[in-house]
């Protein structure tokens, strides 16, 4: 009992740490007093501001955009991926794959970064929108690989061979019994894929240019402006936005999971 | 009868990374029986089925169906059905979208595709279960869908790879009447993958016996069970006492040190054999009254008998099996008609073992 009692208030402890900035800078976005300190009364113009700074609103527009568009790609291209990298036959090549496709994932977002911007700039490609979301499918297509490629392990190899002796060829192999199985993984690597590109901050600050920003940029540049309270609003907003992503995902992943028996009916 | 012939094998051959699994095997099968392969794990029976299905090509050889070489044809082009070990049901369907599967995939219409998932689901007795997740029904209830979604393309033969071991034995056993039952109205050839001997013994019109990649002997459960060929079908075909033995003359025997009238002709003259003996063809007697006097070891209730296991003066194993009780210790007599020797030619390879 006592050790569990323990645990808890560490829990607690660490959780109120992580938490704490967040609900700071939230509190403060309703301060009429102007500043991060010394409340003086409740306020909503702040949010106000926000919404009428059309340059913001077109930020936040562009971020969707390419949050989604990259999302989009980067399941399908990383869809792909993994359903390569499940057919390789050799061990040592499948294991390489895997590998290089991890070492993406860890390696800092600023090298990725720099070796994206002199890419680049050696391809000629205008920094901007195409830049940015070329470089967000990229740092996503390897996260979309690793959510997949469980969920292929997961399935019997059997059911290949069953299909098949059933009278189905690739394409019905494919659609009808790999696909659908591993419909959760896809999913889940989609959402990954949209919350990577959406709280990106290093990769995006690297290839960006030409007036083209995201959200993360710009709030990091008016950041070192001055303090505005209207970035706590704005952050505020993308921090609900991003609970409610959260909220959305584990209910489409219970529905999901819950329709298993379903698919396929007409 | 030739044109009954389904399927035939012809000098078939399947190699894995230079390791042969199947060496050089012909054999044919007809059409509308229930034929059993029967071996210990990796003697080659699965390859036999993963060839028929079409899973993979052999390496040498032929086969035909219908007397047409199917060797390049894909598994999805032929005519035969599998009910897979682990059942192979996709846990995304349920029962209903299972069994269609294969008719999905020939674009049938919707409404015969109800009408025949409806009828299969009835040779299984599993009407009202369309809805129900693959989930959430037993192995019992998976296996009955597994065979329902084989048999609802129509085809001319059904593979069942040990689609019984993972059942417990009271359900195994009923399993094994319905399966033949089932063979029996379907009128279709059906090709049944087993180790336990005791399955194939009780539903097969023929078995094939494989070890190491080859056929052994292939007959009717009698056949196999009363005159193996040699000292592995004795010995994987039920329980039996092999012992090494020497043929005098036709007609008459010699084992365990004394010499024994029996039915068996055609061998040379003082030719080394294997005979054997099964144990419920051993009769307990006083002891000056057998054929053979043994001391017993040790005794087992079995249920349906005793299994006693005797030792003879030479050191020989006996195993016997009897409604009637012994002693530990006790010498005994054993008695069995000529009839009950069964004697076997020597295979060379087992002779240098």
């Amino acid at each position: 009992m006592r050790r569990m009692k323990w645990g808890n208030v560490y829990l607690i402890f660490v959780f109120i740490i992580l938490y704490t900035p967040i609900f700071y800078l939230l509190f403060y976005s309703f301060n009429s007093g102007g500043a991060m300190y010394d409340f003086q009364g409740f306020t909503l113009e702040w949010y106000q501001e926000v919404f009428q700074d059309t340059r913001l609103l077109m930020i936040v527009l562009n971020t969707l955009i390419v949050a989604l568009l990259s999302a989009l790609i980067s399941t399908v291209l990383g869809v792909v991926g993994a359903l390569a990298i499940y057919y390789v036959k050799k061990r040592q090549v499948k294991n390489a794959l895997l590998t290089l496709n991890n070492v993406l994932i860890v390696s800092p977002d600023v090298i990725i970064g720099a070796s994206f911007l002199i890419l680049f700039t050696i391809a000629g490609i205008k920094l901007g929108f195409v830049s940015v979301l070329l470089s967000h499918i990229a740092f996503s297509v390897p996260i979309v690989v690793l959510m997949v490629l469980p969920k292929l392990q997961e399935m019997s190899p059997t059911w290949v061979d069953a299909a098949r002796d059933l009278g189905a060829n690739e394409w019905h192999i494919l659609t009808k019994v790999i696909l659908p199985f591993i419909t959760p993984g896809i999913f889940a690597g989609f959402f990954m894929a949209l919350t990577y590109s959406l709280d990106d901050f290093a990769v995006t600050f690297f290839v960006t240019g030409n007036g083209f920003s995201t959200l993360s940029v710009e709030i990091y540049s008016r950041a070192r402006q001055g303090i505005s309270l209207s970035i706590n609003a704005l952050s505020t907003l993308l921090f609900l936005f991003t609970v409610l992503l959260v909220i959305g995902y584990y209910f489409m992943s219970r529905k999901s999971s819950r329709l298993y028996g379903m698919w396929g009916r007409k | 009868m030739k044109q009954d012939v389904i399927i035939r094998f012809d000098g078939v051959t399947k190699q894995y990374d230079g390791l042969v699994v199947l060496d050089d095997v012909s054999f044919e099968m007809e059409k509308g029986k229930f034929y059993t392969l029967l071996g210990p794990s990796g003697c080659g029976k699965t390859t036999i089925l993963r060839l028929i299905a079409g899973f993979t090509e052999p390496t040498e050889g032929t086969i035909y169906f219908h007397g047409q070489p199917v060797n390049h044809v894909p598994a999805n082009k032929r005519q035969v059905n599998t009910v897979f070990q682990d059942y192979a049901l996709f846990p995304h369907l349920d029962v209903f979208e299972n069994v269609a599967f294969g008719l999905r995939v020939k674009k049938m219409k919707e409404a015969d595709i109800r009408d025949k998932v409806a009828e299969a689901l009835q040779f299984v007795n599993l009407q009202g279960y369309e809805n129900r997740r693959i989930q959430e029904m037993s192995g019992g209830q998976r296996q009955r869908v597994a065979i329902a979604r084989a048999i609802v393309n129509e085809p001319e033969v059904l593979l069942l790879d040990e689609p019984l071991s993972a059942l417990d034995l009271k359900l195994r056993t009923e399993m094994q009447y319905e399966l033949r039952e089932l063979q029996r109205r379907l009128g279709i050839t059906f090709i049944f993958v087993t180790h336990d001997q005791e399955e194939a013994l009780a539903m097969s019109d023929q078995i094939f016996v494989l070890n190491k990649g080859k056929i052994e002997q292939s007959g009717t459960p009698k056949d196999i069970y009363d005159e193996p060929v040699n000292r592995f079908v004795a010995d994987f075909i039920g329980e039996s006492n092999i012992l090494s033995g020497r043929m005098v003359k036709d007609y008459l025997v010699e084992f365990a040190g004394k010499q024994f009238e029996c039915v068996d002709y055609g061998f040379q003259p003082n030719e080394q054999v294997d005979i054997v003996i099964r144990p419920e063809d051993l009769e307990i007697t006083a002891k000056d009254r057998g054929k053979l006097r043994v001391r017993v070891d040790s005794q087992l209730f079995r249920g349906v008998h005793y299994e006693i296991c005797c030792y003879d003066e030479n050191g020989n194993e006996w195993l016997v099996h009897s409604t009637k009780k012994a002693e530990v210790g006790e010498e005994i007599g054993l008695y069995f008609e000529a009839e009950a020797i069964h004697v076997m030619r020597v295979k060379e390879e087992d002779a240098d073992e």
